[in-house]
Parts: structure tokens; C-alpha cells; sequence
């Protein structure tokens, strides 16, 4: 007769029931790792927007910058003449600058892009209007959240001209700053002032939709790269990533050894009862079984917990955390943390295997 | 037929001057109704014919059939499902699931195995070992005979045919011993099973249809002096 997973869960569920106290504490640990790994992927996630919304919402295939740009936007000065389309469904031109820009009352860190206003890459605006004439900007609306309005007069940094806001976008950051989009003469302006040329044909890149990359014809000075390898190419960008990605992963394993010592301990603690169980005909299988169904349960209720916990965390979180969830990613570690933790149970089941039922009438 | 039979069964353990001889050459059998004793000091290898005859380990030479199979045929996992559905193992009382309840210790062996003890068959013998009001209780909450009668229940739910117990009287007083083995008695005559008791308690063997002796590894028949009356 071979037992069912519910069958297994008899003995499981009956240990947890009579011991609260002890597997209270194990889930507890669980929920504490769970808890972080949520939130760190929740942090990873938000910093990762941060730093990749406004280029997420070209919806481009790639980017064409110079060679000798290390595929640094700001580095890649090229002309609008260097492009002519060829092999790419649409193209446009970008040119940015960063600046700090200033409403007299807050200051904050901020890109520009010069953009077509007919063109595929200028957003939605979502409060107020489009800019019109020069000067004026749409603003990414984070900048709404930390004070600035429509009709503020923005000073800049480095130049005397100023910009001002005439409506606001929505998910439009780009390198963690919010970014502000205007025509590409207003650009010129800050960029050169008076010796600013009218229809100036300097941008920094061309930003195209294509079916594949490799059909496109560029100048060998040019090079043409995916959308991704742009943005894993931002200041900081991979480095942020790894380093969260690295510690979720050392939670997982941190989970597993947690869990392996805390059910390795109360097997050792059980060893007579389990040496009297195999006695009786009770086979190593099913208290293995088991041990991996209580496992399972306890993670499977510390990482609800968790779950709970960061998503209720999240709501209550100020603005200037950078925390986003997503959920699918929160559901796939949750499960990757009860497998983890399931695997870390199987020291104790090959301590199971291994108990000489002798041992409980005392041969 | 014998239920349990050993033919020429050794066990010895270590090898040249650390061998040591726990069980010398042994024919032991056990029939249905029988309630056998087998009584000796301490380490004198009661215990390991116990073990043996239960096929908890095997002996170095000889043979020990349960039901007709020889274990030695088996693997383990084959050994431990004879051990389920033929022998019942009283063990000392503390030897209960700490964290099940009295009704919760035989639905374990419901979990594991068919054709136990059916409800009413099952009701029956908690009234007759007087436990039917204890079935929601835990060990932590039962006396020394209270355990006692369980784990002879826990023995009993799976219909075996030969019980197997070790010092089932070894934490009782002696009312409460008498009780036991009385208990024992009537259930080896009623339920027909081949019951071998391990003990040291001399006073508890009256009752019992045969008597084995063992002394440092040798197992010996005892000729009963009311036999002889």
C-alpha cells in the first residue's frame, strides 16, 4: 500500500498541532528570509524601473550610437545625417543633457531628451499638455510627487536658460532621475546658449524598430545594439542587479541550511520514535515523506507570511523607497524558497533512512 | 504449523578474540494460542532473539520463518511489511508517539497499512483493555499501565499473528503487571496469536504455556513444575 501525500501529512500536521511553540519558531525564521527576499526583490525591481522606464517606454528593438561611445548615451555624438533608415521599420533621433533642475523651491537631479514630437518615442502626456514652443517641458511625474507643478519655472544648473513645465508623463526615469521632455531646439538652447544653431543637426542616438538588428545598415563608425544591452550597459545598472540578485540567491541558500539544521536537530530528537516506528513495519518511505510534507507546510506557511508581510510593507512604504513588486517574480521565489527548503529536508531523510529500529527495544 | 520458527538460528558479533557469541545455536517454535515466556538476566540475549525472531536483524546463521516465509528471502522494505501485517511489537511504554492522541497512534497504522482492525472490532478492544476512555488523551496524560494497555493495543490493531513483547511489565507495579500479562493472556487465547514475552520478572510466568530460558546465549525449554504435578 502505498501512502498518499495527504497520508503523509497525518503525522506532519499532528506533530505541528501538539508542538506550536517549537515549529512557531521555525516558521518565524521562515518568514524573516521569506520576508527578505520579497523585499529585496521588491527593491531590485523598483531600482531596476528606476533606472529603465523611460527607455521601456520607447518600445524600440535598439539604439544606434557611436563606436567610440562605450555605449554611453551621453558620450555618443553623432549627426542626423549619419542614419538614413535603412533596414529599420521606423527610426528616430534622441539627444539628451543632464542637469539639476530647480523650481526655486525644490532641486532635483534630472535628464532631458530632446525628442520628435511626431515621432514614436514622445510619451503619452497624462496631465496638461504637449510643448509647444521653446522651452517648455513635459516632466516625468515624479517630479509632481516631490512639489513640482505645471507652470513652474525651471532653473538649470549649467546654463541661464529656463524651462518650463507645461504637462507631466507618467513611468518616465531614466538612470534614477526623472526625465523632461522637450524639442530638440530648446536642447540646443541649453546646451549653447546664443551660439545655439537653429536646426542644428548634432543628437546623441537613433532610436529605431525593427524585426532584426542584423538587417540594419549603419556607418562603421555607428554601432547598432538591443534595446537590453543598452540599458545593462546605464551607469551602475548590471552592478545594482547582481549585487541584489546575489543576496536573494544567498537567502535561498540561507533558507535551505536554516531549515536543514532546524528539522536535522528534531529528527535527532525523534530518533527513538522514529527507531520505534520502523519496529513496527512503518517504512523508512513514509517517514521520509513525512519529514518532506512538513517541510513543506512550514514553508509553504512562512513564505505566505512573508509574502503578506512585504506586499502589506510595500503599501505603507514613503514614496522615495524604490519598491515594486512583481508579483509573478514574488510567486516564482516563493516557490524556489519552499523547494530550497524541501531539499534542506533531506539530510534528516537520510538520517531517517538510516535509524536501526534496534536501537528503539534497545537489541 | 508453527506461525514463528528459528532452525538453528546464531548471532555473534565481532570476529576472532572480540567475537562474542549473543545467541548460540537456537530451534525455537511458536503456535497459534501459545503464550510463550522467555525469561533471563540482564544481557544474557533475550533482547536479540527478540530482534531476530521479529526480523529487526538477521542472525549469522540459521534460519527464521515467519508464516511459512523465511526471512532471510527478504529485503528490508519486504521485512518491514511482514513486520506490519504479522507481528505486533509491545514495546516499553514510553515508547508511544508523544505527539498523537491514543486514537490518532492506531490511525497511524490505518495510514500505512490495510485491513487493520475494523471500528466496532477496534471499539471492542479498547473496552476490553479498559483505554476506550482514553482515546483523545495523549502519553503525556496516561498512567504507566494506562501506556501499557495502549501500546498492547497499538500491537493488537493490526491483527497480527505473533506479538512480540519486550518487558511489557518493566514500569508497572506489580498489580499492575499481573493485569498485563493476564491482559495478554486472554487475547493469545482469544485472538489465537503466538505471544513471546521477554522479561526478567520470574513471578509473571505462571500463566504462560511454555518457558524459555536463556543464559549467555543459550536458550533453553523449561520444564514447568505444575506440569509435572
Amino acid at each position: 500500500m502505498k501512502p498518499k501525500g495527504s497520508e503523509f501529512m497525518f503525522l506532519a500536521w499532528n506533530e505541528i498541532r501538539n508542538n506550536k511553540l517549537r515549529f512557531t519558531l521555525v516558521i518565524g525564521v521562515l518568514v524573516l528570509i521569506s520576508y527578505l527576499v520579497f523585499f529585496l526583490s521588491g527593491l531590485a525591481n523598483g531600482l531596476e524601473q528606476l533606472n529603465r522606464e523611460a527607455v521601456d517606454k520607447w518600445e524600440a528593438d535598439g539604439i544606434i550610437l557611436t563606436e567610440e561611445s562605450d555605449l554611453r548615451l551621453q558620450q555618443s555624438i553623432l549627426s542626423k545625417d549619419d542614419f538614413d533608415g535603412s533596414g529599420v521599420d521606423e527610426y528616430t533621433e534622441l539627444s539628451q543633457l543632464s542637469a539639476i533642475a530647480s523650481n526655486g523651491d525644490k532641486k532635483e537631479n534630472v535628464y532631458i531628451f530632446a525628442v520628435d514630437p511626431s515621432s514614436f518615442i514622445m510619451p503619452d502626456v497624462t496631465e496638461g499638455n504637449a510643448f509647444v514652443d521653446e522651452g517648455e517641458v513635459i516632466a516625468d511625474d515624479t517630479l509632481k510627487e516631490d512639489g513640482f507643478e505645471i507652470g513652474d519655472e525651471l532653473s538649470l544648473s549649467s546654463t541661464d536658460e529656463t524651462l518650463e513645465i507645461v504637462g507631466f508623463t507618467d513611468k518616465a526615469r531614466f538612470n534614477a532621475a526623472p526625465v523632461l521632455f522637450t524639442d530638440q531646439d530648446t536642447l540646443e538652447t541649453l546646451q549653447y546658449g546664443e551660439f545655439a544653431e537653429e536646426d542644428s543637426d548634432a543628437i546623441n542616438a537613433f532610436i529605431i524598430r525593427t524585426d532584426n538588428l542584423n538587417n540594419v545598415e549603419a556607418d562603421k563608425t555607428l554601432q547598432v545594439i538591443d534595446t537590453e544591452t543598452f540599458i545593462e550597459n546605464l551607469p551602475g545598472y548590471t552592478e545594482q542587479n547582481l549585487t541584489l540578485t546575489l543576496m536573494i540567491y544567498f537567502l535561498f541558500i540561507i533558507s535551505a541550511v536554516v531549515l536543514a539544521i532546524f528539522l536535522y536537530v528534531l529528527t535527532i530528537q525523534k530518533i527513538s520514535i522514529f527507531g520505534v516506528m520502523k519496529a513496527q513495519g512503518i517504512s523508512s518511505g513514509y517517514l521520509a515523506g513525512s519529514v518532506v510534507a512538513q517541510t513543506f507546510l512550514l514553508s509553504l506557511a512562512g513564505v505566505m507570511i512573508g509574502l503578506f508581510l512585504a506586499v502589506i510593507t510595500g503599501l505603507f512604504l514613503p514614496a522615495a523607497v524604490p519598491v515594486a513588486f512583481n508579483y509573478i517574480e514574488m510567486l516564482i521565489y516563493g516557490i524556489i524558497l519552499i523547494v530550497v527548503s524541501v531539499i534542506g529536508a533531506l539530510i534528516s531523510v537520510q538520517t531517517i533512512v538510516r535509524i536501526d529500529p534496534l536501537k528503539a527495544i534497545g537489541g | 504449523m508453527a506461525i514463528l520458527e528459528l532452525k538453528k538460528v546464531q548471532k555473534t558479533f565481532g570476529t576472532g578474540r572480540t567475537k562474542v557469541e549473543a545467541m548460540k545455536e537456537t530451534d525455537f517454535e511458536a503456535e497459534k494460542g501459545e503464550l510463550i515466556a522467555v525469561i533471563g538476566p540482564s544481557g544474557s540475549g533475550k533482547s536479540t532473539f527478540l530482534t531476530i525472531a521479529g526480523g529487526l536483524q538477521t542472525p549469522t546463521d540459521g534460519e527464521v520463518m515467519i508464516n511459512g516465509t523465511a526471512l532471510a528471502d527478504l529485503k528490508e522494505k519486504k521485512r518491514a511489511a511482514l513486520r506490519l501485517k504479522e507481528v505486533g511489537f509491545v514495546l516499553q511504554a514510553s515508547n508511544l508517539i508523544p505527539y498523537l492522541n491514543v486514537g490518532q497512534q492506531m490511525q497511524l497504522l490505518d495510514k500505512v497499512k490495510k485491513g487493520n482492525l475494523q471500528k466496532e472490532e477496534a471499539k471492542e478492544l479498547y473496552q476490553s483493555l479498559g483505554i476506550d476512555h482514553l482515546i483523545r488523551n495523549f502519553p503525556k496524560d496516561l498512567s504507566g499501565g494506562e501506556k501499557q494497555r495502549v501500546a498492547i493495543a497499538k500491537a493488537l490493531y493490526t491483527n497480527p499473528s505473533i506479538i512480540l513483547a519486550d518487558e511489557p511489565t518493566a514500569s508497572l507495579d506489580s498489580d499492575r503487571a499481573f493485569e498485563v500479562m493476564n491482559m495478554l493472556k486472554e487475547i493469545t487465547k482469544e485472538k489465537q496469536t503466538a505471544t513471546i514475552v521477554v522479561t526478567h520478572d520470574t513471578r509473571l510466568i505462571d500463566d504462560c504455556d511454555k518457558v524459555y530460558k536463556i543464559t549467555d546465549g543459550k536458550m533453553e525449554l523449561q520444564e514447568r513444575v505444575y506440569d509435572t504435578l
